[in-house]
């Protein structure tokens, strides 16, 4: 009973647009009401949550910045508020400077960091009670090729998706006696309004640097997430523990 | 003048032996003193210049890990990780790469830990910065293997004396010889001849690799441990 649809909420960081948008569309469609996180555009976010009442979903938008403490423990509060529960927490709120090695400074790479990183490690912290008293939690960190395949073009951007490998690995571990599932989906070549941070290394590649077997590439499509993300939030997928799984149309394959 | 190798830390066992052997090996082999911050660009830089001309590799070890569960982790503790693990590493990859990129090539060797991959099971912490520091070990081959500075990212296991062997799930492993293919545990010094040939131009075709080396211990399962150590112990089947 715990893993019926149409009892589970969700939280989804960077909710309001791109590939959040698709997660929080999907499962909102499905009967999973959402709390669509946003923090730099909150006018994207109302359209999402306009999309989702019109499919006949349920959900509200609540502005917090993922590295400031305070406002994640009071977004995990309002969703308690409304809805006396918390089954599912999806992390996906970052960013892409597109920056060399030695383009980075400190300030840049902490701030990368707090943001990739430790946006998705405290929101868990925040949530955490609530997914164990769900008997159904589950954890899914939108992450990329890029945590185990260099960028090329972004050193501090990789070194984030690695650590989120590992943080996956390691709450699978941790989470597992609560009854909570904790997995990744490694994201290659999404299609999105823009991404938060600089102009794709694609905008300024020239294009005789562009692998030709890659001429005729469909991207990958925010929904196509979302129902990767509704499926490891199933019951079905009670036994993926600690998975990345890969959702590039076979990008990495060329 | 004798080529340079700048060890960054000596608190992890397998650095302190190798900082040993290749000074044997006619290097002349250098530590970063613990008063000078691993994160902050200009000491770091400044430490270096004395050796610019000579540097010809780079050994990076680890921090030393926190453990605990990730409900645990204080804020305190989050910084430091972040500090000493990604931090730190990235800015040794500029300043050191960037010297030996101006010195026409080196190695630069990011001397850390099966928990790349393998989770410590309380210790999210510590695994995150050794992910954060494999990627940065790709990323770094990217932007500096075209002037011949390699890098190189080993995932060394454990020893006995290893705070490592704590972990909940190295102690899966640890206390017995016959969790290993060998039937042996790495004893002190197992990679002393690995970071000497990864500093020397053989090893470039390796640039960007991860070299496990655990003794195959990650590699080697549970099953034959009880098989075959109730056959080696003389246990009853």
């Amino acid at each position: 009973m715990a893993c019926r649809t149409e009892e589970r909420t969700a939280l989804v960081t960077g909710g309001g647009k791109g590939v959040g948008a698709g997660v929080v569309k999907v499962l909102a469609s499905r009967g999973i009401r959402c709390c669509i996180n946003c923090n730099t555009h909150p006018d994207m976010a109302e359209n999402t949550l306009r999309a989702v009442r019109e499919a006949g979903g349920d959900g509200f938008v609540y502005q917090a910045d993922v590295t400031d403490l305070n406002q994640l423990q009071s977004m995990v509060d309002a969703v308690i508020a409304r809805w006396g529960r918390l089954d599912i927490l999806v992390n996906n709120a970052a960013m892409q400077p597109n920056l060399f090695i030695d383009q980075y400074d400190l300030e840049k790479l902490r701030r990368i960091w707090n943001i990739n990183i430790g946006g998705y490690f405290h929101a868990v912290r925040a949530c955490l009670p609530h997914l164990k008293k769900s008997g159904c939690g589950r954890i899914v960190n939108i992450s990329s090729i890029h945590g185990k395949r260099p960028t090329g073009f972004d050193a501090g951007y990789a070194m984030t998706k690695g650590a989120i490998r590992m943080l996956t690995r390691e709450l699978a571990l941790e989470l597992y006696g609560d009854g909570i599932t904790v997995n990744a989906v490694d994201l290659g070549g999404c299609k999105i309004e823009f991404k938060t941070g600089n102009a794709p290394i694609s905008a300024f590649a020239p294009a005789e640097c562009r692998n030709p077997a890659m001429s005729g590439f469909r991207m990958v499509t925010p929904e196509d997430v979302g129902k990767m993300v509704y499926y490891l939030c199933s019951p079905e997928a009670s036994a993926v523990i600690g998975d990345g799984v890969r959702l590039d149309k076979g990008l990495v394959l060329i | 003048m004798r080529p340079t190798v700048i060890f960054t830390s000596a608190s992890m066992a397998e650095a302190r032996d190798a900082r040993s052997y290749l000074s044997s090996l006619d290097y002349e082999v250098v530590t970063v003193p613990g008063e000078v911050c691993l994160w902050d660009e200009q000491a770091l830089g400044a430490f270096a210049a004395p050796y610019a001309s000579s540097l010809c590799g780079v050994v990076h070890p680890a921090p030393e890990r926190i453990l605990g569960s990730v409900e645990s982790v204080s804020e305190a503790q989050w910084d430091r990780a972040a500090n000493e693990g990604p931090l730190a590493a990235w800015c040794v990859t500029k300043v050191f790469c960037g010297l030996m990129k101006e010195n026409g090539g080196g190695s630069m060797i990011y001397l850390n830990s099966i928990h790349a991959e393998k989770p410590v099971g309380n210790g999210a912490l510590f695994s995150m910065g050794c992910a954060a520091a494999q990627m940065l070990s790709r990323e770094a081959n990217q932007d500096y293997a075209q002037f011949n500075v390699r890098t190189f990212f080993i995932q060394k296991g454990i020893t006995r004396t290893d705070p490592d062997s704590k972990s909940p799930v190295s102690a899966v492993y640890f206390g017995t010889d016959l969790r290993y293919p060998q039937r042996e545990m790495p004893k002190e010094g197992y990679l002393n001849g690995l970071i000497a040939f990864l500093l020397t131009p053989q090893a470039a075709p390796l640039s960007g690799a991860d070299l496990r080396a655990d003794g195959g211990m990650t590699m080697f399962y549970t099953h034959r441990r009880k098989v075959e150590g109730r056959r080696y112990l003389g246990m009853p089947d």
